[in-house]
C-alpha cells in the first residue's frame, strides 16, 4: 500500500510541477474559448460596413417594402424568433445563442439604393452597376424584372455571390415583398397582411417539462462529447509517454524488483488521473469565478445542471481508465513513441467511432443503437454522456453503463499488468500480438 | 561451522519458448562474502538475477532467501543494481532516491537521513537538488548505486557496478563494497572485469550456455587450475608456443609470457618441447591462472 502511494505521489508531483502542466492549464481554456468565440468574431468582422445593394426595380412596386425589410432588420423570420430566448434564463448552450445573434447582426446591415430606370436599356444599367461593383462603390445589385409579380425571376449579382447569409437574406426579403404585393394586388389591406404574417414561436418542451433549446442542447451534447474525446486522448498519450520513458530508460527493471506490476500500473494511472482532475478543478474554478464576475454582464454563459458535471467527471474517469490502460499496454509493447503512436491507432479509432456515433444518438437518443452503444464500454464514456445531456435515460441504464465500464477497466488493468510486466523487460524490438498472448498465459 | 546461506538456488530452470536461459542451476551464497557470478554474454546471468530479485519466476526449482521461499515481501531485503541503468531523467537526485527508498518501504526522516549520509559518502551531496539528467554518467551511476543500498538490504546484487566509472570512483566503489561485506551483508557481483572480480570475490560461480560450469571458493578454483598455467621467460621458441595442441592461450606480462596449457597438455610436455627446440629458458614456473584465463579456458572448452 505504501508503495502504491509512493508511485501515485511521484507520478502526480512530478507532472503537476512541470512547465508543460502550467502552460496547458493556462492555455487550455483560452484555446477552448477561442474555438468558440473566434468563428463568431470572424462573422462579425466579415461585415465591416453595411452591405451596399443597388436595386433596379422594373415593377416599381417592390423597392419600398424590400428596402424597409432589409434596412430595418426587423423582418419576420422563418425560424422561431430567438428574441424570446434572450429575455428568459438561457438554459444549456447560451453561448451558441450568442453566436447566432452575432450572425444575425451581420444580416441586418444592409444599405439599399434604387437605381433610377430612366430611358436607359437594362443591359446598359447592368453594365454600369458591374463597373460600380468593380470599383467597390457597391457590393452588389438586384435586378427585379417587370414580370416579377407574374413569376419572372429576379437576379442578384455581387462581388461575393457565394456569401450564403447575404444571398439568403435578400432572397427571402424579395419573396416576402413579392408575396405582400401580390396580396395587395388581390385587394387585401396591408394591415391584414401584417397581422396574417405574424411569426409563430414554437415552444419545444422536453419530457421533464423544462423548456428545451433544441439547438443549444445539441451543441452542449456535442461539446461534452468532444471534451471527453479530447481529454481521454490527451491523458492517454501522457500515460503512453510515461510508460515508454520507463521502458526506454530501463527504470522498469528496478521498479519490478521492488513492486508488483498491478500496484505499479494502478499507481501510475491514478497519479495521472489526479493530474487531470487537478487541471479540471482549476478550470472549473476559473469558470465559476468568471461566471460570477460576468453575472448580469453582457456575456450570458451557458447554465448547465450541476448533475451533468458529476456525470462528466465520472464518465471521463471511466473513459480515462479504460483507454489509458490500453495505452499503458501499448507503451510496454513498443520501443519508441512513434511506434507507440502507430500501435495505438486502432484505440484512437474506437474513440473516434464513439464520437461519430454520438451524432446519430443526439438525434435518436432512445434508439436501440443508442442503447447498446452507451453500454459498450469503449463507446460509453462519450455516448452515454451524450444521451444524458440530450435526453436523460433511465437511471438503471446509466448505472449499468458505469458498472460495465468500470468492471471492464479493472479487468483490463489486471490483464494489462501481466502484459506490462513482461513487455517492460523486453528491449530492442516491438512485440507481436501472439507474443503478447503468450505473456498473458505465462506470467 | 559455516553460517546459514543467505540465498539458496535449488535446481532452478527457466526457458523462454524454445530457448533455455537457465537450466538446473543450484548455488548457495553465504553472508559476509562477495559472490562473483560470471559468464560470457547470453550465458543466463541476467535471467538468474531476475529470478533472484523476483522479477521473473523460475519454471522449476526453488529459491530461498534468508531461509524463506521467495515472496514479494522479501524483495525489500534485496538491493539491486541492474546492468541497464535506469533513473528518471527529470527528477531531482534527492527526490529520486526518496522515491526508490519508498518503494522499499523506507520512509520518513530515516530515509532522509540515510540519503544524506550516502550522498555525503559518495561525494554527491552538492548535487542533491540537481536534475538527474544534469549529472555525468559516473555520477548517475553512483546515484543508482545508492538506490540499491539505501534500505540496507541483506542481499545486494550488483550487475556491472564499475562500468562508466573513472579509476578514482572505481576505488571508491570497491571500498564501499568491501565495507558492506564487512557489515556482514551478502553481495552478488556480476561483472566482465575479471581483474576486479579476482580482487573482490570470495566465491565464484561461472555460468555458460545456461549451465553452471564452475562453483566454489575462488582460492580453491585457482589452485585446481594451477597445473594448467606456466609463467616462462624464453627466447627463440615461437613455433612451440604457437602449437594449438599444447597451448590454449598466451599473455605477455612484461618480459614474461603467461602460458595457459591446452586441456590435454601438461607442464612437463611443454618443458620437454621447449628444451628440444633449443630454447634458452630464463624462467619456468607453475602459476595459479588468473580468473581471466580460467574464464577463457572454460568458454573455449564449451565451444
Amino acid at each position: 500500500m505504501n508503495k502504491l502511494l509512493a508511485v501515485i505521489k511521484r507520478e502526480y508531483v512530478q507532472r503537476v510541477r512541470t512547465r508543460f502542466f502550467v502552460i496547458a492549464t493556462i492555455l487550455g481554456p483560452i484555446l477552448m474559448s477561442a474555438f468558440t468565440i473566434v468563428p463568431g468574431m470572424m462573422m462579425m468582422m466579415h461585415s465591416g460596413g453595411p452591405t451596399r445593394i443597388a436595386v433596379i426595380d422594373q415593377t416599381g412596386k417592390i423597392y419600398a417594402s424590400l428596402a424597409k425589410d432589409l434596412e430595418s432588420g426587423d423582418r419576420p423570420r422563418q425560424l422561431p424568433s430567438p428574441t424570446t430566448a434572450i429575455t428568459q434564463p438561457v438554459a444549456p448552450g447560451g453561448s451558441q445563442e450568442q453566436i447566432k445573434q452575432a450572425g444575425q447582426m451581420t444580416r441586418t446591415n444592409f444599405e439599399l439604393q434604387q437605381v433610377p430606370g430612366g430611358n436607359q436599356s437594362v443591359d446598359n444599367l447592368k453594365n454600369q452597376l458591374e463597373t460600380k461593383i468593380q470599383n467597390r462603390e457597391i457590393d452588389g445589385y438586384v435586378f427585379l424584372p417587370a414580370d416579377l409579380l407574374k413569376g419572372g425571376r429576379p437576379e442578384y449579382r455581387a462581388r461575393n455571390a457565394a456569401d450564403l447569409f447575404t444571398r439568403e437574406a435578400i432572397q427571402s426579403a424579395i419573396g416576402r415583398a413579392v408575396r405582400s404585393q401580390r396580396l395587395i394586388d388581390a385587394g387585401i389591406q396591408p394591415e391584414e397582411i401584417e397581422r396574417a404574417s405574424a411569426p409563430v414561436d414554437l415552444r419545444s418542451v422536453g419530457e421533464a417539462g423544462q423548456e428545451n433549446q433544441g439547438e443549444a442542447g445539441f451543441f452542449l451534447s456535442l461539446g461534452m462529447g468532444i471534451w471527453i474525446y479530447m481529454s481521454v486522448l490527451l491523458y492517454g498519450q501522457v500515460v503512453l509517454g510515461a510508460v515508454i520513458e520507463e521502458k526506454e530508460t530501463r527504470i522498469a527493471e528496478i521498479l519490478f524488483s521492488s513492486i508488483r506490476s498491478f500496484p505499479l500500473m494502478m499507481g501510475k494511472l491514478i497519479g495521472v488521473s489526479l493530474v487531470a482532475l487537478t487541471q479540471m478543478s482549476i478550470w472549473a474554478l476559473a469558470f465559476l469565478g468568471f461566471s460570477a464576475w460576468a453575472a448580469g454582464g453582457p456575456i450570458a454563459l451557458p447554465r448547465v445542471p450541476p448533475i451533468v458535471f458529476l456525470y462528466l467527471l465520472v464518465f471521463f474517469l471511466m473513459g480515462y481508465f479504460i483507454y489509458s490502460t490500453v495505452y499503458a499496454v501499448v507503451g510496454s509493447m513498443v520501443t519508441t513513441t512513434q511506434e507507440g503512436g502507430q500501435v495505438a491507432m486502432p484505440i484512437v479509432l474506437m474513440l473516434v467511432a464513439g464520437f461519430f456515433l454520438s451524432f446519430n444518438i443526439i438525434r435518436n437518443p432512445n434508439s436501440p443503437l443508442a442503447f447498446w452503444a452507451s453500454l459498450f464500454p469503449f463507446f460509453a464514456p462519450i455516448t452515454m454522456l451524450v444521451r444524458i445531456v440530450t435526453e436523460t435515460p433511465p437511471l438503471w441504464q446509466i448505472l449499468l453503463s458505469l458498472a460495465i465500464g468500470f468492471t471492464t477497466a479493472v479487468g483490463l488493468i489486471w490483464l494489462a499488468s501481466r502484459i506490462y510486466r513482461v513487455g517492460m523487460l523486453m528491449y530492442g524490438k516491438k512485440a507481436t500480438i501472439p507474443e503478447v498472448m503468450r505473456w498473458v498465459r505465462q506470467s | 561451522m559455516d553460517p546459514a546461506p543467505t540465498l539458496i538456488l535449488d535446481n532452478i530452470s527457466k526457458s523462454f519458448g524454445d530457448f533455455t536461459a537457465v537450466s538446473n542451476l543450484s548455488l548457495q551464497v553465504k553472508p559476509g562474502r562477495v559472490f562473483g557470478l560470471i559468464g560470457p554474454n547470453g550465458a543466463g546471468k541476467t535471467t538468474t538475477i531476475r529470478m533472484i530479485v523476483n522479477i521473473t519466476v523460475p519454471d522449476s526449482g526453488r529459491i530461498q532467501l534468508l531461509g524463506q521461499s521467495m515472496t514479494t515481501a522479501l524483495q525489500d531485503r534485496i538491493g539491486y543494481l541492474p546492468e541497464e541503468r535506469g533513473l528518471y531523467r527529470r527528477m531531482k537526485v534527492g527526490e529520486q532516491l526518496r522515491f526508490f527508498a519508498e518503494l522499499k518501504n523506507l520512509t520518513g526522516a530515516e530515509a532522509e537521513a540515510r540519503i544524506n549520509r550516502w550522498l555525503q559518502k559518495l561525494q554527491l551531496l552538492d548535487w542533491k537538488d540537481k536534475r538527474t539528467k544534469d549529472l555525468s554518467k559516473g555520477m548517475q551511476q553512483k546515484v543508482q548505486f545508492i538506490t540499491a543500498v539505501i534500505h540496507e538490504p541483506d542481499l545486494l546484487i550488483l550487475d556491472e557496478p564499475f562500468s562508466g566509472l573513472d579509476p578514482v570512483n572505481v576505488e571508491l566503489m570497491k571500498e564501499t563494497i568491501l565495507e558492506l561485506k564487512g557489515a556482514n551483508k551478502t553481495i552478488i557481483l556480476s561483472t566482465h572485469q575479471m581483474e576486479i572480480a579476482e580482487k573482490l570475490c570470495d566465491d565464484v560461480c561461472m555460468i555458460n550456455r545456461s549451465r553452471k560450469v564452475l562453483d566454489g571458493r575462488l582460492r580453491d578454483i585457482r589452485r585446481s587450475f594451477a597445473h594448467n598455467a606456466v609463467a616462462i621467460k624464453v627466447e627463440g621458441v615461437d613455433g612451440v608456443l604457437n602449437d594449438p595442441e599444447l597451448v590454449a592461450s598466451l599473455r605477455e606480462v612484461g618480459e614474461e609470457v603467461e602460458v595457459l596449457l591446452a586441456p590435454d597438455a601438461n607442464p612437463q610436455t611443454l618443458l620437454k618441447r621447449l628444451v628440444e627446440a633449443g630454447a634458452v629458458i630464463g624462467k619456468f614456473e607453475l602459476v595459479e591462472p588468473s580468473l581471466h584465463d580460467i574464464f577463457i579456458q572454460k568458454v573455449r572448452e564449451a565451444a
